[in-house]
This record gives structure tokens, C-alpha cells and sequence, in this order.
């Protein structure tokens, strides 16, 4: 049995619900070492909340979850969950940093507090980051001082100091501008190329069909399909995933210029 | 667990308390008889003396506020003069606390004045509202001087733009939207002024706390001690908690 | 010294105010000592105001029913009732049957100095910690996420992300609640401590001064609050971070 054989993330039945109502209705999914798997479907479809649970920000009703060979679902303690979220890295779709640091202070603050690294090595290391998003010039800058796409930066930035074995993205690129969505997928591109296992909630289709090993449908609560891009996106045999995908391609395919 | 789960059961909590509250002294009232039978002896006692901070609360606030929204008013007059004097009275009574202002009442002012040849007592807790009315005054003024100045101007162009005359304008546009800013802070003003009426116990008016140590020493049994003292709290806390609610309610339908 | 003191008062004399009480060393001294009460008292409870106000505004956001329910139920019975009635009961109830229950009041180490620094102390805590509660909850709820996600646990989010951004939301409120603790200093006279009300009182009752010694206290507290305000505007500008809450 060869390492890349044993996924690194594997959801099994995955149940949730918020009280009465049940968000995610039966989630089987995997992720290999080094994998790019992009989620997507309509809102409300349970995407997001996918990823808080393999970082244990929510706890399943029912199923199981693994993370590396840590059982997720049957930890108990919140200092053993806190355990398993320092080798998971997750970036939102804004609000991300603390506004109340520089980029700097942001980037070390986690390493320095939570994973004792001493402040010289933590700061190289930032400043490495920092360099990495093309953000070397903004390490005294405040969020407040930032564009959107250059917050997004910084927090994927963040989310690397930790050296995580996994990266989840929550539809990152949703609350920005046009302009600086391609700023923030280059990073997120590259990421990808150096072999990050990479799980990632989006709605750039180009940019998932580009990346993704693998692409993943849901819809309320449910996986629909699942494939490599080239099928979901262009020979799904399922008229909703089809329709959906259309959808989202007129939307991409008018940009502010082209003209209507 | 989500914070959209909790408020409701929190805001039981106070109720829970009271409710608790009133269990444990009923159950203690109920083990020892003699203790219920001189509370009711006293409760009118101390129910006249809740009236009278009631009163003062209510005569204190009236004052204030006429006092005060003409002070707010002067605060933003063009004449440099009247700001001056505005803003200088309510700097000054705005950082008073209010028992300097009820011993500079009961001690400045006269026990009695004489008026047309009559004369007429001037009693304690006149010079007691007089004494709250004063920070009532000063902090209606920064009410009102907030109200006024936070109606943008582009309201007054909307208004002339619409065909209102000047006081029309103020009338139906201004000051209808002045109200509901003021009215919140105004509330828990209120709340303080009626909190601040407790004061004027140290002053001999015949209010609930003063009623309070009257009926202590007079009886001098420790459990009624006790007892009495929880009595003043639940009066307070049974009038002031509802307008503290009420006030938390409008501020959320008057931020809209 | 003196000269400085006899001269003021023949100046003040000269306006029809009388000041007379300086002249004699034991007024002037009970004088003073109400002044520095009332700045000691001012100096020990603005900083445990704001340390309790720390702590039940963590436990009024802690999201567990056991915490913050107590919490709540104090904020609500103190911001309620007046201050001079939880003194007066404290020191009336609490401390009798705190006497009582170490056999006499001999034994009691508590006077009214220590009661009258924890009411108002405890009392001013309550409304920072409903500011510091509107601060806390104003947060972006993806920022506290963002703060969990990178491993952080709960009491690290708090004092990390959720109160350094509270505070400065909180902090006019909070500048506010310390005028009013300026002010509720006070009531200290209820209970005989030497304040400087108490002390002016027992000037006038005197001398028959009132209006010069209400002059004084007058500018005394206006002064005071002054330079709360001042600090508080020095502190604002402090923590202020360009792009946030602007």
C-alpha cells in the first residue's frame, strides 16, 4: 500500500443540521496527497459548511471524518481540535485579517503564540510569504490600507506561516472585484503547482476546470456528481449540473468591456 | 454553539432572577411569620416613599427638559455670547455629581421665601428636584445639541426643494426625526435621574431609602433589616428594569 | 506658604467670598485629605472598573448558559438599581452578616472604605462590560473564524482579535462610564468616608460657606472630568489604526 493510496482528507456519510434544518444530507468525498479538488453548486448547498467540518469549526451529526489519520468527528476536547486545525490552513471570503495588525503582525502572530517559533524566525518567514504573493513592499501596512485582493493575499500568506498540510479556500475570490480576482488566483494557482493539498469552495469556473484534479457537485446537502473537470464541466450527463455550469460561464463571459 | 441561540434565553435571565428572587423571600416570609406581618405594617410606609422618588424623578425630568432643549438650542445660537454661556453651564453641571448639586440646592436656597408678603416653606424635596433638574438640564442639552446637529443638511435642501416653509420644514421633516434620535439617550437619562433620586435620602427627604432606615431602626431586627433593604432594591429594579427595556427596544426600531 | 493663602483670601474676600477655613491648619488639612480621598478613590477604582468590566464582558460573550446568564442577570440588577442603595445594602447586610459570621465585628477586616471601592468598582464594571459586549459582538464573525482556524482557542480569540477591536469601538462609552465613576465617588459621604464632598460639608455646616466651597467643587470635578476626557481622546488616538472604524 503506497502512501498517495490513503487519501488525506475522506469524508464517509457526513451528516449536519442547524436544529431542525439539515444542511449536509449524506457528504462522501475524498482527497488525495497533493490533490486539487474544487466544490461547487448553488448556494446554500452546503459547500461551506463541508469545509468547517474537516477543520472541526463544526462537529457532524452524524458520519465520519478523517484528517491525516485523525478521526475529526470523534475528537472530544477543543484543545484536541485546535491540534488538528494547526495543520489545516483555511482562508474566507473576507474579513479575514485582523484589522488591528500590520500584515507583518498578522502573518506572525499565529506562528509566534501558537506554534512558539521565536519572533526572527517567524518574521523571515513572513517576509518570505510575503514575497511569494508579491506583497513584499505592504509588511507595514494595515488591513484598512489594503485593496481586497491584496487582503486575500496576505491571508493565504497567513494561512502558509503555519506550514499546513492542507489549504482550504471558501470562496476566496467572491467579494472582489473583477480586476483583482486573477491577482489573488495566480497565488492560489501556483500554490497548486508546488503540490499543496488543496480543497477549494469556489465559483471560478475556468479557473476550478484550470487547477482541480477533481471537481465536485453538490446540491442541498447532497454530492450530485463527481469527475474530473472536463466531464463535470462539459459532459456532465445530469441537465441541472449543465444548466448550472451554463449559468455561471454567461456570468464570467461578460466582463466589464466586453460589451452587451 | 451560535449566537443567534442564546438572547432570547438571556434575556429570561433578570426575569429568572426575579422570579427566583420572589420565591426565596416568600419562602422565608412563609417560615417565619411575625417577618411578612411587618412588612405589610410597613410596605404602605415605604410606598409612600417610592411615591415621592416617583415624583421627583418625574418633576426633575420635566424641568430638565424644557431647561435643557432651550440650552441645546442656545449651544448651536449664532450669537458668540449665548454658546458660550450654554456651553459653559452644561460643562460644568454635566460633570457635577449629582449629590454636589442636591447639597448645593438644600444648603443655598432658603428653608422658606418670602413671596408677596407670604411666607411660603420651601420644602426639602422641591430643593431635591430643583437638584436633579439641573443635570437634567445640562445632559438634555447635549441631547438635544446631538439631535439637531445630526439631521444633515441635505434634509433642510429636501425639504425647501419640496415647497415647506422654514417651520414647516422643522415641524414635519426635522424635528419629527430629532425626536427619534433623542429619545433613547433621553430614556436613560431618565432612568439615571430616577436612580439619582435615591440621593436625596441623605438630605432628610422623606423618599423609599430614607423610609427604608426609618423602619429598620425603628423595628432593629436584623432579618428585617435584611428584608427592607431587598425591598428598596426590587422597587428600583421592578420600575427602572422595564423602561431599560423598553429603552433597548426603540433603540433597535429607531436605528433603522 | 501662608502669606500665599492669607493673601487669597483677602482677594477672595474682596469679591464677597468667604475663605476664611484656609487660614486654619486643621480645616485645611480635613480639606485636602477629602481632595486626595476622593483622587485615591478615583485611582483604585477606574482600573478595577475596567479589569471587571474585562471579565463579565467575556463572560457575557462566552456563549455558555452558565456563564453568561449570571452575568447578565448582574449587569441587569446593578444598571437598575441605584448605586447609593447597593452601598447602603452592602454595608447594612453584607457586612453585618459578614461580622456575624466571624463572630463580631472586630474580626471583620472590611470597613466602608473597601465596600464603597468595590460597589462602585463592580457597579461602573457593568456598563463597560455592555459597551465592551457591543464591541465584541461587532465583529466580523468570519474574523473570529479566521482567528480559530488558524488554531487559536477560544479565551486566545478573545484577548487576541475580539477585545483589542472591542475596545476601540467601546472606548467613547467607556471614557463615559469613567466620568460617571468620577462622579459616583461621591456617595462615598454615606458611608463617612472622608471624600471631598464629606469634607466640604463639614466645612460649611461650619463656616456658612456654601457657595464658595460648591465653586470649588464645582471646578474640582469639572477638572477631574477634563482630564478623563483628555486621556481618553490620547488613548483613542493611541489605538487608532488607519482603514478601521473610520
Amino acid at each position: 500500500m503506497t502512501a498517495s493510496s490513503t487519501p488525506l482528507v475522506a469524508l464517509e456519510d457526513v451528516h449536519l443540521s442547524f436544529g431542525a434544518n439539515e444542511v449536509l444530507k449524506g457528504i462522501d468525498l475524498t482527497v488525495a496527497r497533493g490533490e486539487a479538488v474544487s466544490i461547487i453548486g448553488p448556494s446554500g448547498s452546503g459547500k461551506s459548511t463541508i469545509l468547517r467540518c474537516i477543520n472541526a469549526l463544526l462537529a457532524p451529526s452524524r458520519g465520519r471524518i478523517t484528517v491525516n489519520g485523525v478521526r475529526v468527528d470523534a475528537l472530544r476536547s477543543e484543545a484536541e481540535r485546535i491540534a488538528l486545525r494547526k495543520r489545516i490552513g483555511i482562508v474566507f471570503q473576507q474579513y479575514n485579517l485582523f484589522p488591528h495588525l500590520t500584515v507583518l503582525d498578522n502573518i506572525t502572530i499565529a506562528p509566534i503564540r501558537i506554534l512558539k517559533e521565536n519572533r526572527a524566525a517567524a518574521e523571515s518567514h513572513a517576509r518570505a510569504l510575503l514575497e511569494r504573493v508579491r506583497l513584499a513592499d505592504k509588511v507595514a501596512a494595515y488591513p484598512g490600507q489594503l485593496s481586497g485582493g491584496q487582503q486575500q493575499r496576505v491571508a493565504i500568506a497567513r494561512a502558509l506561516a503555519m506550514r499546513p498540510d492542507l489549504v482550504l479556500f471558501d470562496e476566496v475570490t467572491s467579494a472582489l472585484d473583477p480586476e483583482t480576482v486573477g491577482e489573488v488566483l495566480a497565488v492560489i494557482r501556483g500554490l497548486v503547482r508546488e503540490g499543496m493539498t488543496s480543497l477549494l469552495v469556489t465559483h471560478e469556473m475556468r479557473f476550478a476546470e484550470e487547477i482541480s484534479d477533481k471537481v465536485v457537485f453538490t446540491e442541498n446537502g447532497r454530492i450530485v456528481e463527481e469527475g474530473p473537470p472536463a466531464q463535470i464541466f462539459h459532459r456532465s450527463g445530469n441537465p441541472r449540473i449543465r444548466q448550472f455550469v451554463r449559468g455561471l460561464g454567461a456570468r464570467e463571459a461578460v466582463q466589464p468591456g466586453e460589451g452587451i | 454553539m451560535t449566537a443567534s441561540a442564546l438572547p432570547s434565553r438571556l434575556s429570561a435571565a433578570p426575569l429568572l432572577l426575579a422570579v427566583t428572587a420572589c420565591g426565596a423571600v416568600a419562602l422565608w416570609l412563609a417560615l417565619d411569620p411575625s417577618l411578612g406581618r411587618l412588612l405589610l405594617e410597613w410596605l404602605p410606609y415605604l410606598a409612600r416613599g417610592f411615591a415621592m422618588n416617583i415624583l421627583i424623578s418625574v418633576l426633575a425630568m420635566a424641568l430638565g427638559t424644557l431647561a435643557g432643549i432651550v440650552l441645546g438650542a442656545m449651544e448651536l445660537a449664532p450669537v458668540r455670547l449665548v454658546r458660550a454661556a450654554a456651553i459653559a453651564y452644561v460643562q460644568v453641571f454635566r460633570n457635577a455629581p449629582h449629590l454636589v448639586l442636591i447639597f448645593a440646592t438644600t444648603y443655598i436656597f432658603p428653608f422658606e421665601i418670602v413671596a408677596f408678603g407670604h411666607y411660603v416653606p420651601f420644602p426639602d424635596w422641591v430643593k431635591a428636584v430643583i437638584g436633579l433638574a439641573i443635570p437634567a438640564s445640562a445632559h438634555t442639552a447635549e441631547i438635544t445639541r446631538g439631535a439637531l446637529q445630526s439631521i444633515p443638511t441635505p434634509q433642510w435642501d429636501a425639504a425647501k426643494g419640496l415647497g415647506f416653509s422654514r417651520i414647516e420644514a422643522l415641524r414635519f421633516i426635522i424635528l419629527p426625526q430629532c425626536l427619534r434620535r433623542a429619545l433613547p439617550p433621553w430614556m436613560n437619562l431618565y432612568a439615571s435621574i430616577c436612580m439619582g433620586t435615591a440621593l436625596a435620602s441623605l438630605v432628610g427627604v422623606h423618599e423609599l431609602l430614607h423610609a427604608a432606615t426609618d423602619a429598620s431602626t425603628a423595628v432593629s431586627r436584623t432579618d428585617f433589616t435584611v428584608l427592607t433593604y431587598v425591598t428598596v432594591l426590587f422597587a428600583f429594579f421592578l420600575f427602572c428594569y422595564p423602561v431599560s427595556r423598553l429603552t433597548q427596544r426603540l433603540e433597535r426600531r429607531l436605528a433603522r | 506658604m501662608q502669606d500665599a493663602i492669607r493673601g487669597f483670601i483677602a482677594l477672595a474676600g474682596q469679591v464677597g467670598l468667604n475663605f476664611d477655613f484656609l487660614a486654619s491648619p486643621f480645616e485645611l488639612r480635613m480639606w485636602l485629605d477629602g481632595m486626595g480621598t476622593t483622587l485615591v478613590l478615583v485611582a483604585l477604582t477606574l482600573p478595577l472598573s475596567l479589569a471587571g468590566g474585562v471579565v463579565l464582558a467575556a463572560a457575557l460573550t462566552s456563549g455558555r448558559p452558565w456563564l453568561a446568564g449570571p452575568a447578565r442577570a448582574y449587569v441587569e440588577l446593578t444598571r437598575n438599581t441605584p448605586t447609593l442603595v447597593q452601598l447602603m445594602f452592602t454595608v447594612l447586610v453584607v457586612n453585618m452578616l459578614i461580622s456575624q459570621a466571624l463572630g463580631g465585628a472586630q474580626n471583620n477586616p472590611f470597613g466602608a472604605y473597601f465596600w464603597l471601592v468595590a460597589v462602585v468598582s463592580l457597579h461602573v464594571a457593568a456598563f463597560h462590560a455592555e459597551a465592551l459586549r457591543g464591541g465584541i459582538e461587532a465583529v466580523p464573525a468570519a474574523t473570529v473564524e479566521a482567528a480559530r482556524g488558524l488554531g487559536f482557542s477560544r479565551l486566545e480569540v478573545l484577548r487576541v482579535v475580539e477585545l483589542p477591536l472591542a475596545l476601540r469601538t467601546a472606548l467613547p462609552a467607556i471614557v463615559n462610564n469613567l466620568v460617571n465613576l468620577v462622579k459616583l465617588t461621591t456617595i462615598g459621604y454615606a458611608v463617612a468616608v472622608n471624600e471631598i464632598t464629606y469634607a466640604s460639608l463639614m466645612i460649611w455646616t461650619q463656616r456658612d460657606n456654601v457657595v464658595e466651597l460648591m465653586i470649588v467643587l464645582l471646578l474640582f470635578f469639572s477638572l477631574i472630568n477634563l482630564a478623563v476626557a483628555r486621556i481618553g481622546a490620547f488613548v483613542e488616538r493611541r489605538l487608532a489604526v488607519p482603514g478601521f472604524g473610520q
